[in-house]
């Protein structure tokens, strides 16, 4: 057992401090290190899709279901895809029962946000009758060891989730006015356009790090998440108490661009498209 | 809310050749993995994968009882939390516990708390939480099982570990360990628990019907399979220390 508490002693506040004075960190990184990444896909049967994603000691398991229902009027041909994260009680002890608090409500929207606007899901053929019936897929993300970083692990592990996606493909049945099963599925090939990165950074003082450790997420004054495609930016979220100064923000999202392009070169999510038929 | 492929169930539960729908005989138990230690941050914790179901349990304790009130000054309490996941049915689970849930976790704690010395932590609490990531049938046996093994993983003393699995019947035909498909299309469905300390029952639950001579059968059955089961339990328990001696006669051999 780890010994986890809310607060952290200053001794250990100032080795972390000192650390990252000399460009260290505490478990051996450098400044613009990941921990490692480990996923695997696919390995819920009950769900279209799945993913077990850790980042160093953090694990998320991501789930997809999908139902099928009415458009919103104003979108009348396109579907929806919506997140959810809980922060189980059984991952840490930091984490309480009951109904979902800032942290995960946060990890839930910054994980949404990102691949929302950067056409990740491609809404359009989530649709099966237009202003009638379209696909609902709930991508559902569980903590079950927390060590920091959950915003960089959910992500991957939403996406992952997305690609191994096996969903029942529907057809219009203009006489019975319902649809059914064509008998093959919509997989991550048709539904997922671009790949959108989280990347997240720990500020103390005026010293900022890439994928903050649980030590380091409890000493550190706040946190910057960007989410990147390939060339562009299309969600940013900062949070906690720190400041960013505009010349730091501007380097920050030239550095997400790069490490978005080395994660997705070294994750290469494609290779969990599932391949049912 | 509507789903393009409906639940159905097949008509009949036994193939051709006799054997189960997923290839098992009568009697036969589901392969079953487990293994202890899976969560870093947790005292004690447990994974288990049984046929298709996959659970995670971890305990926190002893630990100060929150809310207060529930504290009691002459023992300690235990808390069981139970939760499915939204993906692990086929129809998707509404994210907030439930009814089922709910009772779920009741009978889950009150069958494991005659194992532990609850008298010897006054005021504090144990809590487990159980976490059903995909489920397929008996995830109540599971669970059970999985969070005994969570707490031994703790270091909490034990009297012994406790043990579950459901026995039932199906196209008329008595078996053990049922899937998913076999829970929801059988006929009966009898989910038992034994503490090994004593060989005696701690969780039992039935629905269908039986006579006198099939509920004999059935105990007698499903204390096999519990044999069976608790086998892999005391496996599980003893890899991790033997994979923490070969790790440290590495490391002293490294250092040679």
């Amino acid at each position: 057992m780890m010994d986890i508490r809310r607060i952290i002693s200053k001794i250990e506040k100032d080795y972390i401090i000192s650390n990252l004075r000399k460009e260290e960190r505490i478990d051996g990184r450098g400044l613009w290190e990941y921990r490692e990444f480990q996923i695997k896909n696919d390995i819920i049967a009950s769900a279209e899709g799945s993913a077990d994603v850790s980042l160093g000691d953090t694990k998320i398991i991501t789930g997809l279901k999908y139902e099928v229902g009415e458009p919103f009027p104003d979108l009348p041909n396109e579907g929806v895809c919506t997140v959810m994260a809980e922060l189980l009680p059984l991952a840490s002890p930091l984490f309480e029962r009951g109904p979902p608090d800032e942290q995960s409500i946060e990890l839930a929207r910054v994980v949404d946000r990102g691949i929302r606007h950067a056409d990740c899901v491609q809404t359009k053929k989530l649709c099966i009758k237009e202003e009638e019936l379209v696909y609902i897929l709930f991508v559902d993300m569980y903590v079950i060891n927390y060590a920091g970083n959950l915003i960089d692990a959910g992500g991957v592990g939403a996406l992952t989730t997305l690609i191994s996606a096996h969903i029942p493909e529907g057809v219009w049945n203009e006489d019975k006015r319902e649809a059914e099963w064509t008998g093959k599925y919509l997989t991550g090939k048709d539904i997922v356009n671009e790949l959108p990165f989280v990347v997240t950074y720990g500020k103390i003082d005026d010293m900022v790090f890439l994928d903050p450790s649980l030590p380091e997420e409890l000493v550190c004054d706040g946190k910057i998440s960007i989410s990147v495609t390939e060339e562009k930016i299309t969600s940013i979220q900062k949070s906690g108490a720190a400041t960013f100064s505009i010349d730091e923000i501007k380097n920050l999202g030239e550095k997400s661009l790069e490490i978005g392009k080395k994660l997705r070169k070294n994750l290469n999510l494609l290779q969990y498209l599932s391949n049912i038929e | 809310m509507p789903l393009l492929i409906k639940d159905e169930y097949p008509e009949k539960l036994f193939r051709k050749d006799g054997k189960r729908l997923d290839g098992r005989s009568e009697k036969e138990l589901r392969p079953i993995k487990m293994e202890v230690g899976v969560i870093q941050n947790a005292d004690g914790s447990a994974y288990l994968e049984w046929g298709n179901n996959k659970i995670y349990a971890a305990v926190y304790g002893p630990r100060e009882v929150h809310p207060h009130h529930l504290a009691k000054p002459d023992q300690g309490i235990l808390r069981v939390f139970y939760r499915m996941a939204t993906f692990s049915v086929f129809d998707r689970k509404r994210p907030a516990p439930g009814r089922r849930e709910k009772e779920i976790s009741m009978i889950v704690s009150d069958c494991i708390e005659p194992v532990l010395f609850l008298e010897l932590y006054p005021g504090t609490s144990f809590e487990v939480f159980i976490d059903v990531m995909d489920a397929d049938g008996g995830t109540r046996c599971a669970s059970t099982t999985v969070a005994a093994l969570a707490l031994a993983d703790a270091g909490i003393p034990m009297k012994s570990l406790v043990t579950a699995v459901a026995v039932g019947k199906i196209d008329g035909k008595k078996v053990v360990d049922l899937s998913g498909i076999e829970d929801k299309a059988g006929e009966a469905d009898l989910p038992i628990a034994i503490t090994w300390y004593n060989e005696e029952i701690s969780l039992l639950q039935f629905d269908g019907d039986m006579d006198l001579i099939e509920m004999n059968e059935f105990l007698n059955d499903a204390k096999d399979a519990l044999e069976k089961i608790h086998q892999i339990q005391l496996e599980a328990l003893k890899s991790k220390y033997l994979k923490l001696q070969e790790d440290t006669k590495n490391v002293n051999e490294e250092g040679d």
